[in-house]
Parts: structure tokens; sequence; C-alpha cells
């Protein structure tokens, strides 16, 4: 650096002082970068200048930190302002849309009424759709389900009958008809399984070949009863 | 250099109604009305009192007794000057009182050898202990200077650097004229460039 006394002066400092913290105007800071160009004066000090600045600031961001920026806190402050400002608004609301409505010509009174009625109907119709929705669901569910002991109940009145019929003609049967329809047991339990069927209420045994026919005939479900069908159709087939 | 927009001083402007309504507030009764002022302006304060002083603990210290001095007085500020101004004038105060005293008991000196090495020992590990040594002379250097401004010209530099105020800020702080506060800063800048010079001589 060179000493300052024997820089020569220009009349400018204050131009120098503005341009060289970047607040002077767009066309001032263009006069003066061409000023910059003519006077060695000037451009000397602004190099040296700009050391010293640069020199400060390191100092500055090595005491208080690289991140510290007083100018950061000015604009932090400033949202914070801002926020303040805006809770206030949002505070008085209710203050703001009394004051719309009491400016507010009739007609669109009217119209906001109309409109605030029929959303509140189409409100209440929609809860009671989606309201009454899993009833009905829950209906029909019900309708097709039975429980385990409902279904063997069912299985084993119908072999009983099965074994009854048999008994009464007393004749092997070759050939067994489907079960007869009976009013007090749902149709749809026209199935049987053999390994179920209660061996100490027949009253004779059935031979190997008359238990087959007979499992053949009432279209044995599969054996595993926790996977037993539900809705069975109506007519057993041949 | 970092060039400032003209929104700058519009915040300012909004800022200041927030603080003098704060500082209503706090006159009124509010408890966290001050402390609002505080959170808001603490920052600012301590890189003023920093630069003014060059020392961080005295710097918390003169902020602390700046913030202090203003709750005391809160009374005495009628809504005339900006928040920002009436806190800066007080926290310039502290600090001049207390250079006085510091001046009066001869610490300089002994602090300035205890700072750098401090500072010295804050660095980074891995910078080789020349750099390291050049470093810490270099600011020692820069903050010897600023500090050995007279006070006028000190004022201004501390404002410009350090607070990042626009020239027409300073201005209405210090209610000085605009050429003066620009003259102020050249001169300083001049003779910041000088004491530099020596040291790198």
């Amino acid at each position: 650096m060179r000493n300052m006394d024997e820089r020569p002066v220009c009349h400018r400092a204050e131009d120098l002082v503005t341009y060289l913290y970047g607040e002077a105007s767009e066309v001032d800071s263009r006069d003066f970068a061409d000023h910059l160009q003519q006077c060695d004066a000037c451009r000397v000090e602004f190099g040296i200048f700009q050391q010293v600045h640069d020199s400060i600031l390191v100092w500055r961001n090595e005491a208080l930190g690289s991140t510290f920026s007083p100018a950061a806190v000015v604009s932090e402050t400033a949202v914070d302002s801002a926020q303040f400002v805006r809770h206030k608004r949002n505070l008085s609301a209710l203050e703001a849309l009394r004051e719309f409505f009491s400016v507010s010509p009739l007609w669109l009174r009217a119209a906001t009424a109309c409109a605030a009625l029929l959303l509140c109907v189409l409100g209440v119709l929609a809860i009671s759709r989606t309201w009454n929705k899993p009833v009905q669901v829950a209906n029909r569910t019900e309708e097709s389900k039975y429980s385990k002991e409902q279904f063997d109940l069912a299985v084993k009145k119908q072999v009983d009958d099965e074994l009854a019929q048999r008994t009464i003609r007393q004749t092997p049967p070759t050939v067994v008809e489907g079960p007869a329809p009976d009013k007090s047991t749902d149709r749809r339990f026209k199935v049987a399984v053999n390994r179920v069927q209660p061996k100490t209420q027949r009253p004779r045994g059935l031979s190997r070949q008359e238990r087959e026919q007979l499992a053949a005939d009432l279209r044995l479900i599969p054996r595993d009863d926790d996977e037993l069908p539900f809705g069975l159709s109506d007519e057993p087939d041949q | 250099m970092r060039p400032r927009g003209p929104d700058a001083g519009t915040n300012q402007m909004e800022m200041a109604t927030s603080d003098e309504q704060m500082v209503e507030r706090a006159l009124s009764g509010d408890p966290e009305a001050f402390g609002e002022i505080v959170r808001r302006w603490e920052r600012r304060i301590f890189a003023l009192a920093f630069g003014m002083l060059g020392r961080e603990e005295d710097a918390r210290d003169a902020t602390q007794e700046t913030f202090l001095a203003a709750f005391r007085n809160l009374r005495g500020f009628r809504g005339e000057a900006k928040v920002s101004s009436w806190l800066h004038r007080i926290a310039v105060n502290q600090c001049i009182t207390r250079q006085r005293r510091a001046k009066v008991r001869g610490e300089t000196a002994l602090e300035d050898e205890a700072e750098k090495n401090a500072a010295v020992f804050a660095l980074p590990l891995d910078v080789s202990p020349a750099r390291t040594a050049e470093k810490v002379e270099r600011s020692a250097a820069v903050r010897r200077a600023v500090c050995a401004l007279p006070g006028d010209l000190r004022q201004v530099v501390v404002m410009k650097e350090f607070e990042e105020l626009t020239f027409q800020e300073i201005s209405e702080a210090l209610e000085l004229p605009l050429s003066t506060v620009k003259s102020r800063l050249y001169t300083a800048l001049r003779q910041l460039q000088m004491r530099l010079q020596k040291f790198g001589e």
C-alpha cells in the first residue's frame, strides 16, 4: 500500500465511498465507473479501500463468526413483524367478515344465505348416506354367514334323515336319491361329510360300497371343515 | 461488496413502527414487550459494541448494560427518534464509558496479549503455525487500527462495517448530514489504510 500522503486526492471522494459500498444509483454507478477509468487517484484509492474493507470483514467474521450478519437479523425481525401483523389480521377475521356483509348489497346477502343453506342440506345428505351404507353391507354379510355349529348340525340332520329313509325302505340302495327337500332345514346345506356320520345312531352298518355311493351322491365337500363353502347351490348334481 | 437494495430502508421503517408500539406496550406494563425489543436488537447492539470495544467480553457487558439503561430510562423515550437510534446512542455512551475506565486502569496492553493467545488457540489445528500467527496478527492490527480511530470516525466505521447500515440510516441515527457521514467514512478509511500500512512494513 502506498502512503496516503503521497496520493493525490480527487474531489469525488464522497462518490467513491458511495460506489464502494454499493449504494450509488444505477446511473451514478455507471458514471463513477467511467470516472474510475480516467482518474488514477480514485482508481488507486478504490483498490486500497477495498483491501481495508476486506480486512475489517475478516476480523469481524473471525470474531463474531462468518455467519454473523446484522442485516440478516434485520430481515428476520422484519419477517417477524410481518407475521405479527398477519397474526393480528387473523384475529380480526370474523370482524372483517361482518364488515364485508354489512357493506354488501341485499342480493349478495340473500345469495350467500341460500348457498349456505344448500351446502348444509348437501352435507346432511352426504352424512346420512355414508351412515346407512355400512348397515346394509353388514346385513348382507350376516345373511350369507353361518357358524360352524349351525353347519355341523345341518349336516348331521341331513345324514340322519338319509339313514332313516334307508332303514324304512329296508333295502340296500344301489343309487341313493338326493335328499328330499326339508322345509325345516336350509336347502343350502344339502351336503354331508362322510367322516362326521355318527356311527352310533345307525340302525345297521353300511357296507363300504354303500358309504362310497352315499358320499358320491351327497357330493362330499372338502374334508377341511374350516374351509366350508357358503351359498351352495339348491339343486344337487347327479 | 454487497449492494444494498432500496427496500432496506422500508424494512427499517416498518420495524421502527413496531418498535415504538413495543415501547408503548412496555410502558403500559406488558412484561413481554421489552423482551421483544431486546430480542430484536441485541445482535446489532452487540456488533456495535464489539466494533467499538474490540473484545467479545466487553461487548457482551456493554450490550447488557445498554439494555439495562434503556429499561431504566424507558419513560425518557418520547418517540421523537427511532428506537434503534435511541438504543444506538445508549450503546455508544456505554462503550465510551467502558473505554475511559479501561484507560484509567491501564488494562489495554495486558488484555491485548491475553486475547492474542486466546485467538491462537481458537483457530483450527490444520492451519500452519506461521499462517495462524499471521492471521491473528493481522486481525489484531485491524482491531487496534479501528480502536485507535477518533470516536466520531470509529462510530461511522462500526455502523457501516459491523451494523451494515446504509449511509442514510447512519445519517438519521447520528442526526448528521449525509455528506458529513460519507466524508467521515472516507477520512476513516484513509487513516485505517495508513495504520495498516505500518503493520505491513
